[in-house]
């Protein structure tokens, strides 16, 4: 085995220096080590999307990135979507919109949605079907969420 | 104390409810939205230890040795476990028929791919992992069988040899004279289908952390369990402990349907941390070892049937011949699967007779499980293609012949030839619904017109029945026993007013503790947020089974209003004295008690809740001064089945009438779904944002089932589809919008008319979407027998016709 290796990132505006195993995944160091457990595990192979979170604004695969991958960089997951008690208006679209059914995919979802608005506030069908088209969520047959989508767009001021 | 639970809303003691058939937000997600649910993957406790399993690569072969001395060596390895210690501590698995379970960890031989070897406890899943591989095991290949065909010939490789065959089950029921059925038929139709496996596939594999106790000799089990009461039973037989020493705390699951599973991993753990001494041992199966060998496999089905029509379009006779099989064992209770079609066998129509030949048979392939829906889907699936050929050899339409042999709404109840009893439906109603929905004229029109283009375009017509309410009585046939199943709640008011409600289940996804919150709130008048649903583990709930068989919704309204009830009846006791009546002159309504038409004599519930808990001395001395009740409610009028397999089983009968049209692209042989439209009837709709969730994600998962999703094997029992890049899982691409309309036609059985919803679309879709590919190859003259009719099957079939056709 491979030594451990220093590193030093950014999850949620919060700075962590940590010894790792070359090995470890992001998914499992924000899991394990952090306690940031909210962001699921689905597949470990790079098909579901369950455990998506922003990498520097850009939604990755946290089961196929490495924890040392993440040196120097920002991570964003699902916990800091909400400010307090207050929802994001993603979280509020997927609430009202019933995008979401027994919720373990709905955090992998909700950091990729996050990063198309924050990239385009009115997205057109294709592009969002195009991010849609990258997670897989068993309950819901993705009404809900499209649903859900347009009604984020719409309160975080873009056209939806 | 008789306890009247409301079978309409307008019997509730609420002028109007407030929050019951409204589609408010859910209180489940708050947390789930911000990643504060706490999965079973999320549980970490002092000490716990880490497993990982070592699975078999053969689908047959003789375990001659398993030399675990380098992983045990290995620095974080505390415990490795094989068979000689499942030998030791356990017994083999119970299992449905009777008599087909095995030990979690072989003993002699392994029967599947991926079946458990060995297994290691470590202080981390890494080091387990790595302790795994140093694991060698000398296997002596066995000739293996695939094919349940096969497997039922003399000379075939046995699975479990003990046995002296692989045939699980092999027995014939016939409800009515089926044969005089058939020799007087204008016409009789006879084809064969092949449904292959899918499964159930939540995006939360199974999971559990097991702590084996060794001072009392207890268990306590978390992990993502549907089915906590049954899965605790099961620990207590493997181990032979007393049921109340095995405690199953089941975590909010990430989806289940049915094929969470998860037995054996579990019993592993368990030996893992009797082995560790008592330290908690975490297994969380990955993605690999679900879609190999994990708790999804359903529905491997060889088919033949045969429908007596006469020429006016009546159907007179229905006979099934189903080969299922089941895989190895039958640990996974997929037998249950082949007994349910039984609860709606002649689907929604006034069939008069029908015989079901049944063989159930082991092959060296994964032990198979529930699914959703349980069975009926391509039970369904293959009658409807029946419907659509006699209307096809009639030239009626389709949509017509469905009508003509549809039960009438006026002859509910109906006991259908298999036995059971559908309470209610408006059939004809609900399909001029979906006509109506889909301008089905028009759509018939487009056809026409696009097949001039020589384009292949179809729609599907297709109605289907979802059994609603389980009973275990539905599974007689197939070793199952037990009659009732019961669900239990505990409704409690505090000293200030505010509502608990103690249940014996957890979060899976179908929104059932926002409807205990709805029902609380609207029978005491009171607004959601003073309501709590807590859960209880099984060592503190009352009798409790869980969501399971479109039972749920039905049941804990039951079990809640009937606490409520029991609440209401003592407090107008108390009520009655404060207020010098008779408690018969006292009523709750919108949330007071008191005297009706009398302001001054009104109390509100909390200060009923108030005096009984903390003003002892205004009580009648013989009250139970606890404003609080528990009420267990079990399906009223269920019977034991008999000796051809009839029962009152499942309480309620929803069905449903969904229209697709579809368009096969003759070069790809890929289906293209243009439209979906159905109507659906579950009876009264206590939540319909949740109904309709329910719906919209079963029709996702029936469209995979169709066009999609199968666990393919090669002839040697080596499955091919490992990962989601060869089992197919519907994405947002393959899932059109589905334009759905409501009837409603309360079930006159069940508390507030609610009829079973959960599994839903998922009977009609697989049906729907076949009927329509095949209406669009039927001008080739060719018809799709195989589920999923994946691209690579139509495309054979449409090559095979224009080969020939267009010479």
């Amino acid at each position: 085995m491979t030594a451990a290796r220093q590193i030093r990132v950014r999850v949620n505006g919060e700075e962590y220096d940590a010894v790792v195993d070359p090995r470890l995944t992001l998914a499992d160091f924000l899991r394990q080590e952090l306690g940031l457990t909210g962001t699921h595990v689905g597949c470990e192979h790079g098909v579901c999307g369950v455990c998506n979170v922003l990498v520097d604004g850009r939604s990755v695969r946290s089961c196929l990135m490495l924890a040392v991958q993440v040196d120097g960089l920002e991570v964003e997951t699902v916990e800091s979507l909400a400010e307090g008690e207050k929802l994001h208006p993603i979280q509020e679209a997927f609430m009202d919109e019933h995008g979401l059914q027994c919720g373990f995919c709905t955090p992998g979802f909700m950091m990729s949605i996050k990063e198309l608005l924050d990239r385009n506030p009115s997205p057109g069908d294709d592009e969002i079907m195009d991010v849609l088209g990258g997670s897989i969520c068993r309950c819901t047959g993705y009404t809900g969420i499209l649903r859900a989508v347009h009604s984020a767009a719409a309160k975080m001021g873009g056209g939806g | 104390m008789a306890v009247d639970i409301p079978n309409k809303l307008e019997d509730l003691p609420t002028s109007s409810p407030r929050h019951i058939g409204r589609g408010r937000r859910r209180v489940e997600d708050p947390a789930l939205l911000t990643g504060r649910t706490e999965f079973v993957d999320d549980v970490d406790l002092p000490r716990m230890l880490h497993c990982a399993i070592l699975r078999s690569p053969f689908a047959h072969a003789r375990v001659s040795a398993v030399d675990t001395r380098e992983a045990e060596a290995l620095p974080g390895v505390v415990a490795v476990v094989t068979g000689e210690d499942a030998l030791r501590w356990s017994h083999p698995a119970q299992s449905s028929p009777e008599g087909w379970g095995t030990h979690c960890l072989p003993t002699e031989k392994v029967r599947f791919v991926g079946e458990p070897v060995a297994a290691v406890a470590a202080t981390s899943r890494y080091v387990a992992e790595d302790a795994v591989e140093l694991i060698t095991v000398d296997y002596e290949p066995l000739d293996a069988v695939s094919d349940p065909l096969a497997a039922s010939e003399p000379g075939s490789p046995l699975v479990i040899e003990e046995n002296g065959t692989n045939v699980m089950l092999d027995r014939t029921f016939t409800w009515g004279e089926v044969d005089e059925a058939f020799a007087s038929a204008d016409f009789v139709l006879t084809e064969r289908f092949r449904w292959n496996r899918m499964g159930a596939n939540p995006t939360e594999t199974f999971g559990c952390v097991c702590e084996w106790n060794p001072l009392d000799l207890s268990l306590t089990v978390r992990g993502s369990i549907q089915s906590p009461t049954n899965f605790g039973l099961g620990r207590a037989a493997a181990f032979g402990l007393p049921s109340n020493k095995v405690n199953i705390v089941s975590h909010p699951h990430g989806g289940s349907f049915g094929g969470k599973g998860g037995t054996r991993g579990t019993d592993i753990a368990c030996l893992l941390s009797r082995k560790a001494d008592g330290r908690p041992v975490k297994w969380i199966e990955d993605r690999v070892e679900y879609l190999t060998s994990g708790g999804s496999q359903a529905w491997d089905r060889h088919y033949e049937v045969s429908l007596a029509v006469k020429s006016d379009g009546t159907v007179t006779g229905l006979a099934v011949g189903l080969v299922e099989d089941l895989g190895a064992t039958g640990e996974g209770y997929g037998a249950i699967c082949a007994a349910k079609p039984l609860a709606a066998f002649t689907g929604p129509y006034t069939i008069p007779v029908a015989r079901y030949d049944l063989k159930l048979v082991a092959t060296n392939k994964v032990p198979s499980s529930p699914l959703r829906g349980m069975g009926p889907p391509p039970h369904f699936c293959v009658l409807e293609q029946m419907m659509d050929l006699a209307a096809r050899r009639l030239e009626m339409d389709p949509a017509e012949l469905r009508r003509r042999n549809f039960i009438a709404s006026d002859a509910f109840p109906y006991t259908i030839p298999s036995g059971n009893e559908y309470d209610s439906g408006s059939y004809e109603e609900v399909l001029d619904q979906a006509l109506a929905l889909a301008d089905y004229p028009a759509m018939r029109a487009e056809q026409a017109k696009a097949r001039e283009e020589g384009r292949l375009v179809g729609i599907g017509v297709a109605s289907a029945i979802e059994p609603g309410v389980f009973d275990w009585n539905a599974y007689a046939i197939v070793g199952v026993p037990g009659t009732g199943v019961p669900e239990g709640a505990t409704v409690s008011i505090d000293i200030m007013g505010f509502i608990t409600v103690r249940v014996g289940f957890t979060l899976e996804g179908q929104g059932q503790y926002t409807l205990v919150t709805q029902l609380v709130a609207d029978y005491f008048g009171t607004e959601p947020e003073m309501v709590r649903v807590v859960y209880l583990d099984t060592r503190s709930a009352p009798p409790s089974f869980g969501p399971g068989g479109s039972r749920l919704g039905v049941a804990i309204t039951g079990a809640v209003l009937g606490a409520c009830e029991r609440i209401r009846q003592k407090a107008c006791r108390v009520v009655a004295v404060l207020m010098q009546t008779g408690p018969e002159n006292i009523v709750l309504a919108d949330g007071k008690f008191g005297i009706p038409g009398v302001p001054e004599a009104q109390m509100t519930v909390a200060e009923v809740a108030g005096t009984m808990l903390a003003r002892s001395d205004l009580l009648p001395p013989d009250v139970d001064p606890r404003p609080e009740a528990t009420h267990v409610w079990t399906a009223p009028g269920r019977t034991l089945a008999d000796d051809e397999g009839r029962a009152k089983s499942y309480l309620t009968a929803a069905q449903a009438v969904h229209v697709v049209k579809v368009e096969i692209d003759p070069e790809t042989g890929f289906v293209e779904i243009q439209r979906y439209c159905l109507a659906d009837d579950c009876g009264t709709r206590l939540n319909p944002a949740t109904v309709e969730g329910q719906t919209d994600g079963s029709v996702a998962m029936g469209i995979g089932a169709a066009l999609l999703e199968e666990y393919a094997f090669d002839e040697d029992a080596q499955p091919l589809t490992t990962t989601f890049m060869d089992y197919l899982m519907p994405t947002v691409y393959e899932v059109p919008e589905i334009e759905k309309v409501a009837v409603v036609t309360p079930s006159p059985f069940t508390p507030l008319g609610a009829k079973g919803c959960g599994e839903g679309a998922i009977h009609t879709t697989p049906a729907a979407v076949l009927c329509a590919v095949n209406d669009a190859l039927a001008p080739l003259g060719q018809m799709a027998r195989e589920v999923p009719a994946a691209p690579n099957r139509l495309w054979k079939l449409i090559r095979e016709a224009r080969g020939s056709g267009e010479s």
